[in-house]
């Protein structure tokens, strides 16, 4: 292993928050542009409120660069991460198919399609989309470290343990639900679906809605309930996710002869997974946090499409050497 | 109380409460009329397919689509509408081009294409409060429609007459200088194209 590639492993946490705030910040600015491009549509600049001028004069300011007229080329950017028009290319998320799918009972071809990349990627990547796009992800990585802080300032903040096969329970049931209402209950109750959506509420129209409050309820839950409760108890997305990616092809692994066991890997997962004794599983969203605090660079990706099963105790730890002797 | 039985109660009475008839039935909800963007499936078949992915509210030029809280009942929460006295559609088609899972149904802006796939309701005129028909010549709605003389014609006095070909727009609606509006769009909700 050369040591420039484990450089650039170890700063991919970094990476993945500038990704994460990116996605972010679009999902805030294209409710923005979709005003600037009404602005431009109703040709009256100078009769629109010091707000809407500072607005469109951001806005025009930002976009000007790229596009040669706002009416019509900002329409080649839109959506959330739940289904986005980007560069004219439609991308959905794989459970807004699987739920319009079993809603619908009907395939609609062009739809399926749009959820061909996602899928792909998930395939090869894993969770990845929980760790590194997901906008809820951002906020309620944010929450969990101010339940960190909390738990230092001496409240109680809990962190049991809950079986993680309940969120396939969950999808199991959307599935159900959607196909008995004959609607998607999932954009109801998918946290990215519904930040995206609230977000452009917030910003183009009358404010948040009803999904916001749910949204609220599911930080609470992470607070009160379990660490990253929703993710890895609850999430229907994530748990189809999880399914596609079983058998990915980049894991991280653990290099038994590297390991000290000193276990700040499973100190930071915020997945509460195992990654001190391999155990990764298919529900690992390859977030790199364990590389990124791994004292003696033991942790690092590989292309394998299977954990190695528990390889022991790190050989530079005293566990093992206590066992040698 | 053993948590398995909790976890069960709960599921059980969330699922009964979201299958009663009571949440479910927006039909039985008290009757709003708004009109869905120009190109929706029949309403059923519109509410099954759409993802609430708000698509077609960003790329509306005119800010005329709207988005449904709860108000409408459970089932169209989040769906888009219009309300055509506060704000109507200008049938430029772009919501059907953005729709990704063709709940909007993509349709070419051009008339004949948009005379054969879109049927938001059709305009009804009150005669009794309709100007034109006091007497005081008015036709505002037939200057406001983009489909004349083949959605709407102008008698005596300019006296509107809607035709076979009006698709429910609301342009007119909106334009009506009475309080209130002497011509409505009764919306489609099946979608019958004539």
């Amino acid at each position: 292993m050369s040591s420039a590639w484990m450089n650039i492993q170890r700063n991919l946490n970094k990476l993945r928050w500038v990704v994460l705030s990116i996605v972010f910040c679009m999902l805030i600015l294209i409710p923005f542009l979709h005003l600037y491009q009404t602005y431009e549509a109703s040709h009256a600049y100078d009769l629109l409120s010091p707000t809407e001028k500072s607005i469109s004069d951001t806005m025009e300011w930002l976009s000007s660069p790229f596009i040669k007229d706002a009416e019509t080329d900002l329409n080649k950017l839109k959506g959330t991460t739940w289904s986005a028009t980007l560069f004219g290319l439609k991308i959905s998320d794989p459970l807004a198919v699987v739920g319009q799918i079993s809603a619908g009972k009907t395939i609609y071809l062009p739809f399926l399609m749009t959820a061909l990349i996602p899928i792909l990627f998930t395939m090869i990547f894993g969770r990845f989309f929980c760790g590194w796009i997901c906008p809820a992800t951002f906020i309620y990585e944010l929450n969990d470290s101010l339940g960190t802080w909390l738990r230092k300032a001496g409240l109680p903040v809990s962190r049991r343990k809950l079986d993680f096969r309940l969120k396939y329970l969950v999808l199991g049931m959307g599935i159900v639900i959607s196909a008995l209402m004959g609607v998607i209950v999932f954009a109801a109750m998918y946290p990215p679906a519904i930040i995206g959506r609230e977000i452009y509420y917030a910003i183009a129209l009358n404010g948040f809605g009803a999904g916001m409050v749910f949204f609220l309820l599911t930080l609470l839950f992470d607070l009160m309930v379990t660490r990253r409760g929703f993710c890895r108890y609850v999430c229907p997305g994530g748990a189809l996710y999880s399914l596609f990616g079983r058998y990915r092809l980049f894991r991280i692994k653990r290099d038994v002869e590297q390991c000290n066991d000193c276990a700040k890997c499973n100190v930071v997962c915020q997945f509460g997974l195992d990654p001190l004794r391999d155990n990764f599983s298919q529900e690992c969203n390859n977030c790199t946090a364990c590389i990124a605090a791994c004292p003696t660079d033991a942790l690092s990706f590989t292309i394998n499409i299977k954990d190695i099963p528990n390889q022991g105790a790190g050989h530079l730890g005293h566990e093992h050497r206590r066992q040698q002797e | 109380m053993k948590r398995r039985t909790f976890i069960q109660g709960v599921i059980g009475t969330g699922l009964a409460s979201l299958l009663s008839e009571n949440v479910l039935a927006a039909k039985n909800q008290p009757s709003l009329r708004f009109l869905r963007p120009p190109g929706s499936l029949p309403e059923e078949e519109f509410i099954s397919r759409c993802i609430r992915c708000g698509k077609c509210g960003e790329i509306c030029p005119n800010r005329c689509i709207k988005y449904f809280d709860s108000e409408n009942g459970l089932l169209s929460m989040d769906t888009p509408y219009i309300i055509p006295r506060e704000k109507a559609c200008i049938l430029c088609m772009k919501c059907g081009e953005v729709c990704p899972t063709g709940a909007i149904q993509p349709v070419e802006r051009e008339m004949n294409a948009i005379l054969k796939n879109v049927k938001m309701g059709v305009a009804r005129v009150d005669k009794t409060l309709c100007l034109s028909y006091q007497g005081k010549t008015c036709g505002v709605c037939y200057r406001a429609c983009q489909l004349q003389d083949v959605a709407i014609r102008t008698g005596m006095l300019e006296q509107p007459h809607v035709l076979d070909g009006c698709i429910g727009c609301g342009l007119c609606e909106r334009s009506c200088i009475q309080i209130p509006q002497a011509i409505r769009i009764i919306p489609d909700h099946d979608r019958v194209v004539v």
